[in-house]
């Protein structure tokens, strides 16, 4: 397992399979919360969910109604179970802070690079760090 | 991050379990972006309606105002679905109206001014240049910043509320003074301005918006004295392609009496975007999504319509007909309604058909029924109602001049932007 140190948005501890997006995302018109799948036309996640899973995206875009849409994503058990960010804005912090989702941002290297669909993340958000194992086990 | 002795209660539960939750909102929120204080507010103003809230946001507004819990700043409020007065008339769901009367209720309990407008700046919502403010809703957010020099980040709907209930929001990003610098310099020198209608600032923003992203823009090389119409436009479009909460329009926004001023201290040497006309054109391609000509609605409203605009558009209608086919409605508040009515404008744009609906706006809340009675294709003169009409309920979308727009619903038919 590959540790890396980041920053805490809010606290808890997550785990699972990891979904990964290099382009920003909109709760508000970009995902379901009925299903968790993200419907923004050619978004590079569309067609795909991210529920259960932890979801890894450069930082949040558009309406600042988002979080409630995430909110009622999470309440019908269709939100991320965590969420890596690189640049927390304020809308997707919000949205993690009121769900009590474990969520950093802010990590010590560049998440794209060592994080792939799939992989095994655990993110402690209480200690600050996030762990990784990818799908080779390694 | 610093508490006063008051937040402390607060957090500890001292005043409710409304504050309390408030609380923990705005101090998770200030830890995360390294806050050192919260700062008083002097101005709050919420988005969400019933369709992005949906059932558990009613219930978790809901259970914010169980307790008592009540704003502690002037806090107003946007558009909703419907028009309480109209909901017969437009026929409008029985469901829908018990979800918007929950709405109304848990926003009454909590002592928000319940304006249902997105120009609550004509209200008396109106902050003074320096203002701290927790305006969500993104245009008037960035109108706050740049036309007036309020300072608002771009809080979402559940740190805007903590902080109307605390008194106070997280000192971080644009509450900052260093953190207002302009950080891109966009030319638009080379554009014609003489033949622009407001639609074409519309279609300006949206290109802009794009490259422009979460940075502050400099705008260099408009025309001195733009109309008020010009610079809502242009700010209402730049935040809905873009993601910035201030933009610098030299000589035109009060801490951008001057490039050198906007950047702080050196300026970029040579302008980091240049604007042509083509690139405007391609955004009315971008903007529109009808393939069709005949039009089931013309919209106006996104932001609200000023009486200013209702009188262009009465003007414009002149004593012609709508088409049979084509409905006309003017989305605005209710006090622009009730002046309308004053004015004798009520009785003339019914009579040419066209309807005045208050408390909702253009872009979202009326569409979720109108699109079960059937209307389809709309005409619009704003680029942000084209965008969440067309990505949120489906609707095919024509953008174009106030004059395209009245036209379309006398002739029933699309003819072209101007």
């Amino acid at each position: 397992m590959r540790k890396i140190r980041a920053k805490s948005v809010t606290g808890g501890v997550a785990e699972g399979e990891a979904i990964v997006s290099r382009t920003a995302i909109s709760f508000t018109g970009g995902m379901d919360p009925d299903t968790g799948i993200i419907r923004e036309p050619g978004h590079e996640l569309e067609g795909r969910s991210v529920a259960g899973k932890i979801l890894v995206f450069p930082t949040g875009k558009g309406s600042t109604t988002g979080s409630w849409q995430f909110y009622a994503a999470y309440k019908r058990g269709h939100a991320p179970r965590g969420i890596i960010n690189v640049k927390a804005e304020g809308v997707v912090a919000v949205s993690a802070i009121i769900t009590e989702t474990p969520m950093v941002h802010d990590l010590e290297e560049d998440p794209f690079e060592f994080i792939e669909d799939g992989d095994f993340v655990r993110i402690n958000a209480n200690e600050g760090y996030i762990e990784i194992r990818n799908k080779d086990g390694l | 991050m610093k508490l006063t002795e008051n937040q402390k209660q607060m957090l500890d539960g001292k005043e409710g379990r409304g504050a309390r939750k408030a609380m923990e909102i705005l101090a998770a929120y200030g830890e995360c972006y390294e806050a050192e204080r919260l700062i008083t507010i002097t101005s709050v103003h919420i988005a969400g309606n019933y369709p992005v809230l949906m059932e558990e946001g009613i219930e978790w507004l809901e259970d914010l105002a169980s307790d008592g819990t009540r704003v502690r700043v002037f806090t107003t409020k946007n558009p909703e679905m419907y028009d309480f007065e109209q909901a017969d008339e437009l026929k409008v769901p029985a469901g829908l109206r018990s979800k918007q009367k929950r709405i109304h209720e848990a926003l009454k309990s909590l002592g928000v001014a319940l304006t249902y407008s997105c120009h609550h700046y004509l209200v008396g919502n109106v902050p003074r240049f320096g203002d701290h403010i927790a305006w969500a809703s993104s245009g008037s957010q960035v109108f706050a910043n740049s036309v007036i020099g309020a300072r608002s980040n771009r809080d979402g709907d559940h740190v805007a509320l903590a902080a109307a209930i605390v008194g106070a929001i997280p000192e971080w990003g644009l509450h900052l003074t260093q953190n207002r610098k302009g950080e891109i310099l966009i030319d638009v020198g080379s554009l014609d301005f003489e033949d622009y209608d407001p639609c074409d600032y519309k279609a300006l923003g949206w290109h802009l918006g794009k490259i422009a992203g979460t940075k502050i823009p400099v705008f260099v090389n408009l025309p001195n004295n733009l109309p008020i119409e010009a610079i809502k436009g242009l700010l209402y479009s730049l935040t809905v392609t873009g993601a910035m909460g201030l933009v610098h329009l030299v000589g035109t926004t009060p801490e951008a009496s001057s490039v050198e001023q906007a950047f702080g201290q050196n300026p970029p040497s040579s302008p980091d975007i240049v604007v042509r006309q083509e690139d405007v054109d391609k955004s009315y391609t971008e903007i529109s999504s009808c393939t069709e000509e005949k039009v089931d609605l013309v919209i106006f409203g996104c932001p609200q319509c000023s009486i200013q605009e209702v009188q262009e558009i009465a003007q414009l209608l002149g004593s012609n007909k709508l088409h049979a086919e084509t409905q006309l409605w003017i989305c605005t508040s209710r006090w622009v309604k009730t002046l309308c009515e004053r004015m004798g404008l009520l009785e003339q744009l019914e009579s040419s058909g066209a309807r005045i609906v208050a408390d909702v706006g253009a872009a979202d809340g009326p569409h979720l029924y109108l699109k079960e009675q059937g209307i389809r294709v709309i005409a619009m003169n704003s680029a942000r109602g084209c965008y969440y009409a067309h990505n949120l309920f489906g609707m095919d979308t024509c953008f174009g001049s106030t004059r395209a727009c009245v036209q379309a619903a006398i002739s029933g038919r699309w003819e072209g932007r101007h």
